[in-house]
C-alpha cells in the first residue's frame, strides 16, 4: 500500500495540540526548555508566553484569509470533485468487461469500456492537476498572507511583551510554526481533500450498486475510529515532548553555530559537540517513539481493513445467490472496497499533520490577533510644526519584576533643544529611563510627556539608539532606507557623511549595495553604529536618546562616534545615557542616577562644585586620562 | 572533509551505506509486505471465482481464512520493516547533522563566512532530514518494485502476453516519471532556497526588533517583508504548479496503462485462455499497481529533493578552511612572544611589531579596521595577504590552528555567550568548579569584576545567562566574557576592547585585576581607553595601519599628538 510509505515519510515528527487543555504553553515552547533540561535558572525566570488563538478564532481566521478567493476556492474543488468521481467510473467499468465475459459476448463489445477506461485516465489527470493547481495557488496565496499579518503584527508588539516571551518565542513562531503551516498547505492538505472526497465518493458508489454493499464496508469503520481516538490520545503528548527536543535541539544548534567563533577560540568544541550529539539523539529517540506508536496504528488499521474486505466479499456472495447482484457487481464491490484502503489510511494519518499544522496556525493566529497598538493622538505633526517638543517625567517608577523596582519616583523636565546626559553606575536604571522616554515601555506609575502626548513604539517623535548594534542582512542601502523608505541615493550619502561613514561605504566592494550584516560584508562594532546613527538622521526624529550608543563599539572608534553623535543630536531635544563623561561634559545638564533615583541635577560645572557623585566620577575618569591633560575644550 | 571535490552524490550515497544493513532489513521486510499486498487482489479474485460464481460456501470459509493469514503476515513485515526504514533514516540525519557541526566548529574555520547562521542550522536539521529520507525513499522505492516484480509474476503465471505488457510497460511508465520530475527538481530547489530567505528575512528583522523599534522603522520594515515575502510566493507557485502537472500526468499515464491490461486480458478471457477468476485477479493486480507505480513517482521526487538538499550539505562540508593547515605542535613551555614582519590585511599596511614574552603590552589605534585585523591574524581567523606572524619564532602557518589556540587565546570583543549558567560559561569545557579550579575561577571572576555581576542576580554564579548571554546587560557581559578569558589561563592572552559599556569607576578597578591576574604573562590589550592603557607596560600606537609611536602610556600621552587625539577623546 504506497500509503504505507507515504504516511511514514509524512512527517512523524510533529503532532498537534488541539485540545484546549493541551495547548498550555508550558508544554511545548521551546523558552522553557532551557529550565526544565538544564539546572539553570533565568535571570527573569517568570516568562509568559505570546497567546495562542482557540481553535474557533483560527477557524474564523482562516475563512477571512481564503473569502477574497472565494471563486478560485470554488473552481479548485470543484475540479478535485469533478477529478475524483471521474476515476470512480474505473471500478464499474472494470466490472463491465468482467460481465463481458461472464456472458460470453462478442469482443467487439469490449472496445467500449476499454475506450471509456482511457477517456477516464486522461480526464482525471488534467482535472487532477488543474484541481491541484488550483488548491495549492489558493492555500499559498492565504499562507504568504498570513505570514505577512504575522510579520506585521509580531514587528508592532510592544517590546515588554516580547521580552517577557523571551525572543525565543516569537523567533519560533517566525520560523517553525510558518515552516510548519507551509508544509501542510503544500502537502498534507491537499492530499487530505483528496482523500476524503475518494473516501465519501467511493461509499456513494458502493450504495450505488447495492446498499447492503455500504452496510458491509461500514463494519470497518468502529475499528477505525476506535484505533484513530486511541492514536490521538496516545500521540499528543508523545509528539508535545518530540517537540520540546527538536525546539532544544534548534536552539542548541544556533547557540553552537552563531558561535562557532568563540568555540574555536576558546576549543569548546567537545563540549558543543557532546551537546549538540545529546539534543539531536534525544530527538531522533522521541522521533522513533512516534513512529513505532504509527506502526501500531497501522496494524490496527490493517485488523479493519481484513473486517471490511471479508464481509463485503460474504455479502457478494449472498446476493449473488439470491440473485440480486451479478458477479460484476460483486467484483466492482470488491475492487471498491479494496481502492478505499489507501484513502482512508492517508486520511488518517495526515491528521496527524493537519493538527500539527493547526497548532502552528493558531500560535500565529494568536499573535495576528493581538490588538494593534492604540496610536495615540498624533503628536508628531504638531511638534513638528512647532519645532523640538519639551519632555516631561512627573514621579515615573517603573519594575519588570514585582517588587523589585528599577526606577523611583523621577521627575525630570529636558527643555526643547536641550541635551540632558544621564550618568550613574551599571545598574542605576539609566537604560530603563530611556527605554522608557523612548516609549518602549510604559512606566508602572507617574506620567511622561512629550509635547503634549505620552511616547509610543510606533510614533516618529523619539528616536533610540542603544548599545545594541543590529545590521539588517541585505544590501547596505536597504538598512538605511528602513529609517525613510523613500529616502534617494543623495540623501543616504548624505547622512552617512555627516555621520563620517561616507568614506568607508564608498570603498565597500559595491559601495552602498554592498550586502552587509549576517552572512554578507561583517562591519566593525563602530561601523555598525555609526549606520545606526545615520538611520536616525534619516528617521529625523524631533526628539532623541541615545543609550551609550557609543560604547559598545569600542573604544578605538569612540571619538568618531562622539562626533557622529554630536551631529545627530544637533537642534533636538535630547536625552543621552553615557558613561565616557566627555559626552557628560558636553551636554547642557548632567542627571546622576543612583538606585533608581535622580540623586544629582545640575551643569557640570554646578555638579563638579557640589563634590557629589558626579565629581567623584568625574576625578576617576580624568585621573586615568592623566593629570596634564584634564579636561580642554569639550 | 574538506576536500573540495565532495559532491552531493557523495553526501548522500555515504549517508545511504552508513545505514546499509538497516536499509537492506526493511527493504527484505518491505518486500514481503508488497508481496502479501499484491496477494490480496488475487485472492479477491479466488474468492470471487471460486466461492461468489461457484457458490461454494465451504470455499468461501476457506479463503478468508488464507486471507487472514495472510494479513497477519503483511501487517507484521510492515511494521518491522517500516520500522528499519525511519530508524536508518534518523539515524542517517543525525550523522549528517553532527558531520556539519563538526565542519563549521573545525578550528581551521572558514564554513560560517557567507553564511547566515539560521541558514546553518537549517542546513543541519531540514537538509539532514531530507537526505536521511533518502534511505527510506530508497527503501519504498525496493518495496514498490518488489510489488510490481511479484505483480509481474502472478500476471506472467495466468498469461504471458499480459506479464509481458506489464514487464515491458512498467519501465517505460518509470522513464517518462523520471522526465517529468526532472523539472521540478530544478524548480524545486529555487522555491527552496527563496523560501530559505524569506524566512531569514523575517528572523533578521526579528532579531533587530529593537532597533527598529528604536526609530519607528517597523511600517518600513513589514513592507520590506511584504516584498520579499511576495517574490517567495511566486516561486512557490511555479514549483506546486509544475508538481501538479507531474502528478496528473502519472495518473493519466497509468490509467491508461489500466485500460490496455483490461483489453488485453478482456480478449485472453473472452477466447478461453484465461479463467473469469484470473482476469478479476488480473484486473486487481493491475489496479495493484497503480499503488507502486504512484509511489516510484513520490520517491522520484523524494529522491530529487534528497539530492537538492544533498548539494546544499555537500557545499557546507567541503567549504576551504579559512586558514591554512599546519600540523607542528606549539614548543612547550610557550614562551609567548610574538612577532609581526610586514603584516598585510585590511586595516594594517605592513606592520612590524614585537611583543616581548611575560608582558602587558597596550595596542591603540587610529583605525577600528586595523584593530579587528590584528585580531583576526592573532586568532588566525584569516592568515594575513602578506608577512608573518611567529610565536616564540615559529610562524603560525606552521602550526596546528586548536593548538595555537590553547596557547594564544584572542577574546574578541564581540564573543558569544552560550546558554547555560554564568558559572558554566566562565568555567573551562574540562575544569571542575570546586576546589583549586574552582578557587581560580573565583580569583577570575574577582579580577573581571564579574564577582559583582554574579552579586546582582537572582541565583549567584548558578543563573542563566540565556541565549547568546542575551538576559545580561552590556557592562555585564562584558565582564563575564573577560572573566572567562582570564580564567582560560592561556600563556598569550589579547584581549580587545573589555570594558566599553562598563562605568569609569569600574573600569579602574578591571585594569587592575586584569594586570595583576596577568603578572609574568604575555598579556596584549587592544583598546584606547586610557584607563586599560595606563596600567601597561608599553603601548604601541597603530596609526593608519602602520607602527606609529611606542612608549609608556604617561609618555605618549605628553609627546604624542597623534595618541592622544586617538585615546583621549
Amino acid at each position: 500500500m504506497t500509503t504505507g510509505a507515504e504516511g511514514m515519510e509524512a512527517e512523524l515528527t510533529e503532532a498537534g495540540l488541539v485540545d484546549a487543555e493541551l495547548t498550555e504553553p508550558g508544554l511545548v515552547e521551546p523558552g522553557l526548555v532551557d529550565a526544565e533540561l538544564t539546572d539553570t535558572h533565568e535571570a527573569d525566570s517568570d516568562r509568559t508566553l505570546l497567546p495562542t488563538a482557540t481553535p474557533a478564532r483560527t477557524r474564523a481566521a482562516v475563512r477571512e484569509l481564503l473569502r477574497p478567493q472565494r471563486g478560485l476556492a470554488a473552481a479548485g474543488f470543484g475540479l478535485m470533485v469533478l477529478a475524483t468521481a471521474v476515476g470512480l467510473l474505473t471500478q464499474p467499468l472494470l466490472g463491465h468487461i468482467v460481465d463481458i465475459v461472464t456472458e460470453h459476448r462478442s469482443p467487439d463489445a469490449l472496445t467500449f469500456p476499454v475506450v471509456a477506461l482511457a477517456g477516464v485516465a486522461l480526464v482525471q489527470g488534467v482535472t487532477t492537476a488543474l484541481g491541484m493547481s488550483l488548491v495549492s495557488r489558493l492555500g499559498e496565496t492565504a499562507l504568504a498572507r498570513l505570514r505577512e499579518l504575522f510579520v506585521e503584527r509580531a514587528l508592532s508588539l510592544p517590546l515588554d511583551r516580547v521580552e517577557k516571551a523571551g525572543s525565543g518565542d516569537l523567533n519560533s513562531r517566525v520560523t517553525r510554526d510558518v515552516s510548519r503551516v507551509a508544509d501542510a498547505v503544500r502537502g498534507a492538505l491537499p492530499e487530505l481533500a483528496r482523500s476524503a472526497l475518494s473516501i465519501v465518493l467511493t461509499l456513494g458508489a458502493l450504495a450505488l450498486l447495492d446498499w447492503r454493499f455500504l452496510i458491509a464496508a461500514l463494519i470497518a469503520v468502529p475499528v477505525q475510529a476506535h484505533t484513530a481516538r486511541w492514536y490521538v490520545r496516545n500521540a499528543v503528548p508523545l509528539y508535545a515532548k518530540e517537540r520540546i527536543a527538536t525546539g532544544t535541539q534548534q536552539q542548541q544548534l544556533l547557540d553552537t553555530i552563531g558561535g562557532a567563533r568563540t568555540v574555536r577560540a576558546y576549543r569548546l568544541q567537545k563540549g558543543h559537540t557532546l551537546r549538540v550529539t545529546e539534543r539531536s539523539r534525544s530527538a531522533v529517540e522521541l522521533t522513533m517513539s512516534g513512529v513505532q506508536l504509527m506502526l501500531r496504528f497501522y496494524s490496527r488499521l490493517h485488523i479493519a481493513e481484513y473486517m471490511g474486505l471479508s464481509a463485503v466479499l460474504v455479502t457478494g456472495y449472498l446476493l449473488v445467490r439470491d440473485g440480486s447482484a451479478s458477479v460484476g457487481t460483486a467484483t466492482a464491490a470488491a475492487l471498491y472496497f479494496a481502492s478505499l484502503f489507501g484513502p482512508v489510511n492517508t486520511a488518517l494519518v495526515l491528521l496527524d499533520d493537519a493538527q500539527s499544522a493547526t497548532a502552528g496556525l493558531a500560535r500565529l493566529v494568536g499573535v495576528v490577533d493581538e490588538p494593534a497598538p492604540v496610536v495615540a493622538d498624533r503628536a508628531d505633526d504638531r511638534t513638528t510644526a512647532a519645532g523640538p517638543p519639551s519632555v516631561t517625567l512627573t514621579g515615573v517608577s517603573h519594575a519588570y519584576v514585582p517588587g523589585r523596582p528599577v526606577l523611583h519616583d523621577v521627575d525630570l523636565e529636558i527643555r526643547p533643544k536641550e541635551r540632558v546626559a544621564l550618568v550613574g553606575t551599571t545598574g542605576a536604571g539609566k537604560t530603563t529611563l530611556a527605554k522608557l522616554v523612548a516609549g518602549l515601555h510604559r512606566p508602572q506609575s507617574g506620567r511622561i510627556d512629550v509635547g503634549g502626548a505620552e511616547p509610543d513604539e510606533a510614533g516618529h517623535l523619539v528616536g533610540l539608539v542603544t548599545q545594541e548594534v543590529h545590521v539588517f542582512a541585505g544590501p547596505l542601502a536597504e538598512d538605511l532606507r528602513l529609517a525613510r523608505p523613500d529616502a534617494h541615493t543623495e540623501e543616504l550619502r548624505e547622512a552617512l557623511d555627516t555621520v563620517g561613514a561616507l568614506g568607508w561605504v564608498e570603498a565597500l566592494p559595491e559601495g552602498l549595495d554592498t550586502v552587509v550584516g549576517d552572512g554578507g560584508h561583517r562591519l566593525t562594532a563602530d561601523r555598525a553604529q555609526q549606520l545606526a546613527l545615520a538611520r536616525l538622521l534619516l528617521a529625523d526624529p524631533p526628539v532623541v536618546v541615545l543609550d551609550e550608543a557609543t560604547a559598545e563599539a569600542g573604544s578605538s572608534g569612540a571619538r568618531q562616534l562622539d562626533e557622529a553623535a554630536e551631529q545627530a543630536l544637533r537642534g533636538r531635544t535630547a536625552l543621552v545615557v553615557a558613561h565616557r563623561l566627555s559626552q557628560a561634559a558636553a551636554a547642557d545638564r548632567v542627571i546622576v542616577l543612583s538606585g533608581g533615583r535622580v540623586v544629582e541635577n545640575g551643569t557640570h560645572d554646578e555638579l563638579l562644585t557640589a563634590q557629589g557623585q558626579y565629581a567623584a566620577l568625574w576625578h576617576a575618569w580624568s585621573d586615568s586620562r592623566s593629570a596634564e591633560t584634564a579636561p580642554e575644550a569639550h | 572533509m574538506g576536500a573540495g571535490e565532495l559532491s552531493g552524490r557523495d553526501v548522500w550515497t555515504r549517508s545511504v551505506k552508513g545505514q546499509i544493513r538497516r536499509v537492506a532489513l526493511g527493504s527484505a521486510l518491505g518486500s514481503v509486505h508488497q508481496l502479501g499486498e499484491a496477494l490480496v487482489p488475487v485472492l479477491i479474485g479466488v474468492v470471487i471465482d471460486q466461492a461468489v460464481a461457484g457458490q461454494n460456501a465451504g470455499y468461501l470459509a476457506l479463503w478468508l481464512g488464507v486471507l487472514a493469514v495472510m494479513y497477519v503476515t503483511l501487517s507484521w513485515s510492515f511494521r518491522l520493516g517500516a520500522k528499519a526504514g525511519e530508524r536508518s533514516a534518523e539515524e542517517a540525519a543525525h550523522t549528517l547533522r553532527l558531520a556539519i557541526v563538526g565542519r563549521v566548529l573545525d578550528a581551521r574555520g572558514g564554513a560560517e563566512e557567507g553564511r547566515l547562521p539560521g541558514e546553518l542550522a537549517n542546513v543541519a536539521t531540514e537538509d539532514a532530514k531530507r537526505v536521511g529520507a533518502v534511505n527510506m525513499a530508497l527503501m519504498a522505492g525496493v518495496w514498490a518494485f518488489a510489488g510490481v516484480a511479484v505483480s509481474a509474476v502472478a500476471l506472467l503465471l495466468t498469461s504471458v502476453t499480459l506479464g509481458l505488457i506489464v514487464l515491458l510497460g512498467t519501465p517505460v511508465l518509470l522513464w517518462l516519471g523520471h522526465l517529468l520530475s526532472k523539472p521540478l527538481e530544478r524548480r524545486s530547489e529555487a522555491e527552496q532556497d527563496k523560501a530559505a530567505h524569506a524566512s531569514g528575512v523575517a528572523a533578521d528583522l526579528v532579531a533587530g526588533l529593537r532597533v527598529l523599534k528604536g526609530l519607528g522603522a517597523q511600517g518600513a520594515a513589514v513592507e520590506r517583508y511584504r516584498r520579499t515575502s511576495r517574490i517567495s510566493l511566486a516561486a512557490t507557485l511555479r514549483s506546486a504548479r509544475a508538481e501538479s502537472w507531474q502528478t496528473g500526468l502519472v495518473l493519466a499515464l497509468t490509467g491508461g496503462f489500466i485500460a490496455l491490461i483490461a483489453l488485453v486480458g478482456g480478449r485472453l478471457a473472452l477466447n478461453g485462455s484465461m479463467t473469469l477468476g484470473q482476469l478479476v485477479s488480473a484486473v486487481g493486480l493491475a489496479l495493484f499497481l497503480l499503488g507502486p507505480l504512484e509511489t516510484f513517482a513520490w520517491v522520484n521526487a523524494e529522491l530529487a529533493q534528497g539530492r537538492a538538499s544533498a548539494a546544499r550539505v555537500a557545499e557546507v562540508l567541503a567549504t576551504g578552511p579559512a586558514v591554512v593547515d599546519g600540523d607542528d605542535p606549539v614548543a612547550e613551555p610557550v614562551r609567548g612572544e610574538l612577532r609581526l614582519r610586514g603584516v598585510r590585511l585590511g586595516g594594517l599596511d605592513g606592520v612590524d611589531l614585537d611583543l616581548p614574552a611575560g608582558q602587558l603590552t597596550g595596542i591603540a589605534v587610529t583605525d577600528p579596521a586595523g584593530a579587528e585585523a590584528l585580531l583576526r591574524c592573532l586568532g588566525r581567523e584569516t592568515d594575513p595577504e602578506s608577512g608573518s606572524v611567529e610565536l616564540d619564532g615559529v610562524p603560525l602557518t606552521r602550526l596546528d590552528p586548536a593548538g595555537l589556540r590553547a596557547a594564544v587565546l584572542v577574546a574578541a570583543h564581540d564573543a558569544a555567550l552560550f546558554e547555560g549558567s554564568l558559572a558554566a560559561n566562565v568555567t573551562p569545557e574540562d575544569a571542575s568548579q570546586d576546589g583549586a579550579a574552582g578557587l581560580l575561577t573565583e580569583r577570575a571572576m574577582v579580577a573581571a569584576r564579574a564577582d559583582e555581576v554574579a552579586d546582582s542576580l537572582p541565583h549567584g554564579t548558578a543563573t542563566g545567562v540565556g541565549e547568546g548571554g542575551r538576559s545580561l546587560s552590556g557592562g555585564q557581559r562584558q565582564r563575564v566574557l573577560l572573566a572567562r578569558a582570564l580564567r582560560a589561563e592561556p600563556p598569550v592572552l589579547v584581549v580587545h576592547d573589555p570594558t566599553t559599556a562598563v562605568d569609569t569607576v569600574t573600569e579602574g578597578r578591571i585594569a587592575e585585576g586584569l594586570r595583576e591576574f596577568r603578572q609574568g604573562r604575555t598579556t596584549i590589550v587592544v583598546t584606547n581607553s586610557p584607563a586599560l592603557l595606563a596600567v601597561t607596560d608599553h603601548v604601541i600606537l597603530l596609526d593608519a595601519g602602520r607602527v606609529g609611536a611606542e612608549g609608556t602610556h604617561a609618555d605618549l600621552v605628553r609627546t604624542d599628538a597623534t595618541y592622544r587625539t586617538a585615546v583621549l577623546a
